[in-house]
C-alpha cells in the first residue's frame, strides 16, 4: 500500500518539497545531482546509443543480406562491426543498466533520498557522454576504430593501423573506464551505508544484492583494460613495445589482459539483467522469490568466478593442453550458480499464480535466451568444439543471444515494468505484448541460424562471402530476422512514446510490486520518500503493518529529516542508524570536471600531450572548486 | 541534533545520530567522529578507489612478470641490472612516512587540528624529497637505457612513473589537505578528508614496497 | 562432430524441460504452488536443487571428461615424431605462403598433402595474427606472431577441402581462403615433384614477351619465380601460379580472362590488398597472363 498523506503530513511533505526543489530549466538538469535525473539522462542518452549500434547492425545486415554486395567498402564494414561492438557494450548496456537502472532504482529500493555520493553521480554521467562523443567524433571524422571491440594487435598496432582509429579506441575507453568505476564505488558505497534503517543485508532486494556484485566486478575488471590500453597506446604514440614481439613483448599479452577485463565484463552485462529479472518476477508471479539467499548468492558467485575463466576467449592460440583444459573446467563451473538462479525465477512463476503482462513476458522470454544462450555457451567450454568453431557465427550466435536476449530483454521488461513509476502513466499493455512477440521472433529469426551458418564455416567479420558456400540462405534469413527485430524494438518505443503523453495515470502501484519504489508517488517527489522508511523484509511493500507505521510516523513527524537535504546513513550489515548525512544538490563543478577530462582525453588521441596536460591542469583546479566548500554546494 | 526516538522503533532512532556535516570545529567533528559506529563514507570512498588502483599495479606487475617469462634475458643483453641501494632506501624513507600520517589521522579523530597541519607538512616534505630522488634515478636509468628499445624498458619505465604520478598525486592532496585545514579548519568534511589521505598513503606505500622488489627483481 | 551431436542432443532435453516447465507455469497459472506437487515450499526449492546443481553437476562433469579430458587429445599439435611430413604455411595480409621443407617447393594459397598420412603443418605468420581452419580436417589455429604452432592434417578421403582465414587480420580478411588437395600418394608425389621445379621457360613469342614485361615492370620487385630474376617476397610465389585453381587467395577463379582481370585493376576485385593498380595497357595485361598462365 502506498504512502497516505494525511493534512497534518501535509506540512511536512509540503516543507520537503520547498528543501528539496529542483532548479528549473535545462541549466537545472546541467547542475543536477539528483540520482533520478541523472537515471533519465542515461536513459535517453543509452537509448540514442542503442539507436546508434543498432544501424550500424542493420547496416551489416543488409550488406551481407546477400553474396557480393557492395553497400558498405570493405574499410566502412570494419569501422562498423568495430563501432557497433564499442557502442553496444561500452556506450549502451553498461550504462543503460548501472547508470539508468541501477541509478534511479538503487536508492528508491534501500530507501534512501540520494546516492551516497550525488556529484559524483553527475560526474559519470557527463564522462560517459564525453566518452559516447569521443567515438563518435572518431566515425565522423571517418576514423572510427576499425579492429574489432577486442582490437587485438599487432592488427591494431601503429604499423597496420597507422591513423588515429585506435587511438579513440584506446583513450576513449580508459576515458569510459572512469565514468564506471566512479559509478561502482558510488554503487558500493551506497549500498552498504545509505540503506534505510533495519534493513540488514539479508533484508535487502535481490535487485540490490545483483547491483553489487556488478559494482564490484566493474572496479576489479576495468584497471585491467586501462592498462591494456595504456600498454597499447605507449606502443602506438611513444614507440614502446609492450606487444611487439621483435623487441621482446607478445601479442599475446594484449590478449591476456583484454579478456582478463573482457570476460568479468559480460558477467557484468549480465548481472544487471538478473536484478531487474528478480524484481519483476516476484511481483507478478505474486509470491516470493524461491530459495532468496541461494539466489543471492548466485549472484555474487558469477561475478566472482567470473574472473577466473578468460583464456576460454583464446583456446585457439596454442596453448598448452593443460591450460586449456583448466580453463574450460573453471568455465563449466558457472553454469552452477547461474542455473541455481534459472530454475529459482522458474520455480517462482511455476509455483505463484503468475499474471503474464508485458513485463513478466520479457522476462520470459529472457528465462528462454538464457536458456539457450548459455546452452551454447556450454558447448564452447568443451574445447576440441570450440577450437571449431571459434570465431565463427556460432560464437556470433551464442553471444547475441547471452547479451541480447538475455541481457537486453530485461531490459527493455523494466522499461515496461518502472514505466508507470517513473512517468505517473500506464503503458499500452495490448501493444506491450505484441512488442514482446514482435521483438521476440525478430531475435530468433535472426540469430538462431547464426548457428548453422557458424557449424557450416562462415567465419566472423567477413564484409561479404561467396555464392556457392551454401551461405547465402541462411544470411538472408538472419537479415530479414533484422529488420522484423528493429521493427519490434520501435514498437516498443513508439508505445513507451505516446503512453507518455495519453496513457492513464498509473497511481503509485500499478502492479502490486514488493519493494519500497512502489510506496511513494508516481514519479517520486525528488526527496523520494517523506517519511524515512520502516523495514523488515526484503518485500517491504508486502508488509502492510509497517507501510502503516510509516504513515502514522508521517502525521507524527518523525524520521522525516527535513532541516535540508537530509537522509541517513547506516552501518555496513546491519543498518543500524548511525549519521544524518547532508546532501549536496546542484552542482556545476561535475559537468565542468567532465569537460576538462574530455579535453585531456582528445588532446591525448591528437598526440598533444602539452595541451592534455594543461587540461589535466584545469581538471584539478575544477575538483578544488568541488570541494572548496564541502558539501554545501 | 538528535532525533526524538520511539519504543515503536528501537534502533532506528539511537540516542547519537548525529547531524555529522553540521560539524565546523574540529572538536566537534573529533566528536562525531568518535561516536560514528561505521566508517564514514568519504573514508569507504578512498578505500574503493584504492582497490581499484591496487588492481591496477596488480595488472602492471603480473605484465612485468610476463614479458620476463616470455624472454630469454631480462634484462636483455645490453642493460644493466637495476641498482638496489639508492631506490630502497628513498622507499623505506617513503614508507616511514606512513607513521606521520596515521599519526594525522588519529589527531584529527582527536579533534586536534594544529597536529594535523604539522604531520601532514612535515610528511609532505619528506614525500617531495622521496619523489625528487626518484625523478633523479629515472633520468640516470634513462642514460643508461629508454623504454623505446626494448619491452623491458617499456614496462619498466611504465610501472614506475606510473607509481610516481601516484606519489605526486598523493603530494598534491596533502597540499589540499593543508590548504582546506589551515582555512576551512577541521570539519567533519576535511576531517574525512584526513583520514581518506592517510589511508591513500598507507595504500600507496604498500604499492612502492611492491614496485620496488619487482623492478629491482633482477638483481635479487 | 559426433561430440556436437550427443551436445546438441543433451541441450534440447535441458531446453526443452525448461521449456516444459514454462509452459505448465502458463497454463496453472491461476494455481499457486507445483502443478501435481502441491504448495511446499520445499518442494520448489528441491527443484532448485535438483535442476539447478544436481543435474547440472552430472551434465558438466560427463561433457567435462569427454572433450577436455579425452577427445581433447585428439586435437592437440602433433608429437613431430609421429607425423610422415612437415609443410610450413605462413600467414600474410591476406594470403598463405606455402612451403614444403623436404624439397624447397614453395606455394601460394594451396596446399596438396597425401591421403591418409599425418602431415605436421607448422602455422606461423608475417604480419598480423591469423587463423589456420580447414574445418572439415581439423579445429583451427592461430598464427601468432613469435610462436610457431602446430596442427595435424589427417585426411582419410580424397578430394579438396576449403579453409579460411578465422581471425580478422584487416581490410580482406574476407577474402583469405585456401584449398587442400587431398591426393593419393602417386598424385601427390608427381604434383611435389613438379613443384619442386624451376619455373617453366616460355615456348611461344607471347609468352617471351610477358616474361620480359614480368622481369622489367614492377611485378618481379614482388613476386618470385623460381629459376629466373624475379625474387620478390612480398606477394606470393608464381613459379607454377598456373597448376592453381584459383588467384588471389581462393577468391577467383583461375582462367586467363580472370587473371587478366585481377592484374589490370587487383583493386576492384579485392580493394584495400596489397597489389596496386599498375596501370598496365591492355595488351601488356594480356601478354603477362599468356606467360604466367605457362607456368604450370
Amino acid at each position: 500500500m502506498a504512502t497516505v498523506i494525511t493534512d497534518q503530513g501535509r506540512q511536512h511533505v509540503d516543507r520537503l518539497a520547498r528543501i528539496w526543489e529542483e532548479r528549473p530549466g535545462i541549466l537545472g538538469w546541467i547542475t543536477t545531482t539528483d540520482h533520478k535525473r541523472i537515471g533519465l539522462m542515461y536513459f535517453f542518452t543509452a537509448l540514442v546509443m542503442f539507436g546508434a549500434g543498432g544501424t550500424e547492425a542493420l547496416l551489416m545486415r543488409t550488406q551481407l543480406i546477400g553474396p557480393n554486395h557492395h553497400l558498405l567498402s570493405p574499410e566502412a564494414y570494419d569501422e562498423m562491426f568495430t563501432m557497433h561492438g564499442i557502442t553496444m557494450i561500452f556506450l549502451f548496456v553498461i550504462p543503460m543498466t548501472t547508470g539508468a537502472f541501477g541509478n534511479y532504482l538503487l536508492p528508491l529500493m534501500i530507501g534512501a533520498r540520494d546516492m551516497a555520493f550525488p556529484r559524483m553521480n553527475a560526474l559519470s554521467y557527463w564522462i560517459y557522454l564525453g566518452s559516447g562523443l569521443l567515438m563518435y567524433i572518431a566515425l565522423a571524422q571517418g576514423h572510427a576504430p576499425n579492429a574489432g571491440w577486442f582490437d587485438y594487435v599487432p592488427l591494431a598496432s601503429k604499423q597496420f593501423d597507422p591513423g588515429n582509429n585506435i587511438d579513440y579506441y584506446g583513450y576513449g575507453l580508459i576515458f569510459n573506464g572512469i565514468s564506471s568505476t566512479a559509478a561502482s564505488i558510488n554503487f558500493i558505497v551506497t549500498i552498504f551505508k545509505m540503506r534505510a534503517p533495519g534493513m540488514s543485508l539479508n533484508r535487502m532486494p535481490l535487485f540490490c544484492f545483483a547491483f553489487l556484485a556488478v559494482a564490484f566486478a566493474l572496479l576489479f575488471a576495468l584497471p585491467s583494460l586501462t592498462v591494456a590500453a595504456l600498454f597499447l597506446e605507449l606502443d602506438r604514440q611513444l614507440g614502446f613495445h609492450f606487444y611487439d614481439v621483435a623487441f621482446g613483448g607478445d601479442p599475446l599479452l594484449w590478449q591476456n589482459l583484454f579478456w582478463i577485463f573482457g570476460h568479468p565484463e559480460v558477467y557484468i552485462i549480465i548481472l544487471p539483467a538478473f536484478g531487474i529479472a528478480t524484481a519483476i518476477i516476484p511481483t507478478f508471479a505474486h509470491r516470493r522469490m524461491v530459495f532468496f539467499p541461494l539466489v543471492a548468492l548466485g549472484e555474487i558467485l558469477v561475478a566472482f568466478l567470473g574472473f577466473g575463466v578468460w583464456v576460454h576467449h583464446m583456446f585457439t592460440v596454442g596453448f598448452a593442453t593443460i591450460t586449456t583444459v583448466y580453463f574450460a573446467a573453471a568455465s563449466l563451473i558457472i553454469v552452477i550458480p547461474s542455473g541455481i538462479q534459472l530454475f529459482a525465477w522458474i520455480a517462482t512463476i511455476l509455483t505463484g499464480t503468475p499474471d503474464f503482462k508485458t513485463p513478466l513476458l520479457f522476462i520470459v522470454g529472457f528465462i528462454v535466451y538464457f536458456m539457450l544462450g548459455g546452452l551454447s555457451g556450454v558447448t564452447l567450454a568443451a574445447i576440441p568444439f570450440d577450437q571449431q568453431v571459434h570465431d565463427s557465427y556460432y560464437v556470433v550466435a551464442h553471444f547475441h543471444f547471452v547479451i541480447f536476449g538475455a541481457a537486453v530483454f530485461p531490459i527493455l521488461g523494466g522499461m515496461y515494468f518502472w514505466f508507470p513509476k517513473v512517468t505517473g502513466r500506464l503503458y499500452n499493455e495490448r501493444l506491450g505484448k505484441i512488442s514482446f512477440w514482435v521483438t521476440f521472433i525478430g531475435t530468433f529469426i535472426t540469430f538462431f541460424p547464426m548457428h548453422i551458418v557458424g557449424i557450416l564455416g562462415m567465419p566472423r567479420r567477413n564484409y561479404t562471402y561467396a555464392a556457392h558456400l551454401g551461405w547465402t540462405l541462411l544470411n538472408f534469413i538472419e537479415s530479414i530476422g533484422a529488420y522484423i527485430l528493429a521493427t519490434g524494438l520501435l514498437m516498443i518505443v513508439v508505445n513507451l512514446a505516446i503512453s507518455l503523453f495519453k496513457g492513464p495515470p498509473a497511481g503509485n502501484d500499478p502492479f502490486e510490486g514488493d519493494t519500497l519504489e512502489w510506496s511513494t508517488t508516481s514519479p517520486p517527489p525528488p526527496y523520494n520518500y517523506p517519511v524515512i522508511p520502516t523495514v523488515s523484509s526484503p518485500y517491504p511493500m508486502w508488509d502492510k503493518d509497517d507501510r502503516e507505521l510509516d504513515n502514522r510516523r508521517l502525521a507524527r513527524g518523525e524520521g522525516l529529516l527535513e532541516l535540508g537535504h537530509e537522509t541517513p546513513a547506516t552501518t555496513a550489515q546491519d543498518a543500524i542508524w548511525d549519521e544524518i548525512l547532508k546532501m549536496p544538490s546542484h552542482s556545476a563543478w561535475p559537468p565542468v570536471t567532465a569537460l576538462t577530462l574530455f579535453g585531456v582525453f582528445f588532446m591525448l588521441v591528437m598526440a598533444h600531450y602539452w595541451i592534455a596536460g594543461g587540461f589535466l591542469a584545469a581538471c584539478g583546479l575544477s575538483l578544488i572548486g568541488w570541494h572548496y566548500k564541502g558539501v554545501r554546494v | 541534533m538528535t532525533e526524538p526516538s520511539s519504543r515503536a522503533h528501537r534502533g532506528l532512532h539511537p540516542p547519537q545520530v548525529t547531524r555529522s556535516s553540521a560539524a565546523f570545529t574540529a572538536s566537534a567533528a573529533g566528536r562525531v567522529a568518535r561516536q560514528r559506529l561505521a566508517q564514514p563514507n568519504g573514508w569507504w570512498g578512498m578505500a574503493l578507489f584504492l582497490c581499484a588502483e591496487v588492481a591496477l599495479f596488480g595488472t602492471m606487475i603480473s605484465s612485468y612478470f610476463y614479458l620476463d617469462f616470455d624472454a630469454h634475458r631480462w634484462p636483455p643483453a645490453g642493460i644493466p641490472d637495476p641498482s638496489v641501494l639508492w631506490p630502497s632506501i628513498g622507499t623505506a624513507v617513503l614508507v616511514a612516512m606512513s607513521f606521520p600520517m596515521w599519526l594525522a589521522a588519529r589527531s584529527a579523530i582527536a579533534g586536534r587540528r594544529g597536529r594535523v597541519l604539522g604531520l601532514v607538512s612535515g610528511a609532505m616534505i619528506v614525500q617531495g624529497c622521496y619523489l625528487g630522488l626518484q625523478i633523479i634515478l629515472l633520468i640516470q636509468d634513462l642514460h643508461k637505457f629508454k623504454p623505446q628499445g626494448s619491452a623491458y624498458g617499456s614496462i619498466y619505465y611504465t610501472l614506475l612513473v606510473a607509481h610516481h604520478a601516484h606519489v605526486l598525486f598523493g603530494l598534491l592532496l596533502d597540499l589540499t589537505i593543508l590548504v582546506f585545514v589551515s582555512f576551512r579548519g577541521l570539519t567533519n568534511y576535511w576531517l574525512i578528508g584526513v583520514r581518506s589521505l592517510a589511508l591513500y598513503w598507507h595504500v600507496v606505500n604498500v604499492i612502492a614496497v611492491f614496485v620496488l622488489v619487482v623492478t629491482l627483481a633482477p638483481s635479487l | 562432430m559426433l561430440l556436437w551431436w550427443w551436445m546438441l542432443g543433451v541441450a534440447t532435453i535441458v531446453f526443452l524441460g525448461a521449456m516444459v516447465m514454462l509452459v505448465m507455469a502458463w497454463t496453472k497459472r491461476g494455481v499457486p504452488g507445483l502443478p501435481f506437487l502441491g504448495e511446499r515450499e520445499n518442494l520448489a526449492e528441491g527443484l532448485v536443487l535438483i535442476f539447478g546443481i544436481a543435474i547440472p553437476l552430472v551434465v558438466l562433469v560427463a561433457l567435462f571428461g569427454v572433450s577436455d579430458v579425452y577427445l581433447v587429445g585428439q586435437t592437440s599439435p602433433p608429437n613431430p615424431k609421429t607425423t610422415a611430413m612437415t609443410i610450413d604455411v605462413i600467414g600474410h595480409q591476406w594470403w598463405w605462403e606455402v612451403h614444403y621443407p623436404s624439397t624447397g617447393a614453395v606455394t601460394a594459397n594451396e596446399i596438396h598433402i597425401p591421403v591418409d598420412t599425418r602431415v605436421n603443418v607448422v602455422a606461423t605468420t608475417a604480419d598480423v595474427i591469423h587463423s589456420f581452419w580447414v574445418p572439415a580436417l581439423n579445429r583451427k589455429i592461430d598464427m601468432i606472431p613469435g610462436r610457431r604452432n602446430r596442427i595435424l592434417l589427417d585426411a582419410t578421403k580424397t578430394g579438396e577441402y576449403r579453409g579460411q582465414c578465422s581471425q580478422f587480420c584487416g581490410v580482406q580478411h574476407a577474402h583469405m581462403a585456401l584449398e587442400v588437395f587431398v591426393q593419393t600418394p602417386a598424385a601427390f608425389r608427381a604434383w611435389l615433384a613438379n613443384m619442386s621445379a624451376p619455373a617453366r621457360t616460355p615456348t611461344t613469342p607471347e609468352e617471351q614477351a610477358g616474361k620480359t614485361l614480368f622481369m622489367n615492370s614492377s611485378c618481379a620487385s614482388c613476386h618470385t619465380i623460381a629459376g629466373t630474376a624475379a625474387a620478390g617476397t612480398v606477394g606470393p610465389n608464381l613459379t607454377h601460379v598456373a597448376s592453381r585453381t584459383t588467384l588471389a587467395a581462393v577468391t577467383i577463379p583461375n582462367t586467363p580472362a580472370e587473371m587478366e582481370a585481377w592484374i589490370s585493376n587487383p583493386q576492384a576485385i579485392k580493394p584495400g590488398d596489397r597489389m596496386p593498380d599498375l596501370g598496365l595497357p591492355h595488351s601488356e595485361v594480356v601478354e603477362i597472363t599468356d606467360y604466367l598462365e605457362s607456368l604450370h
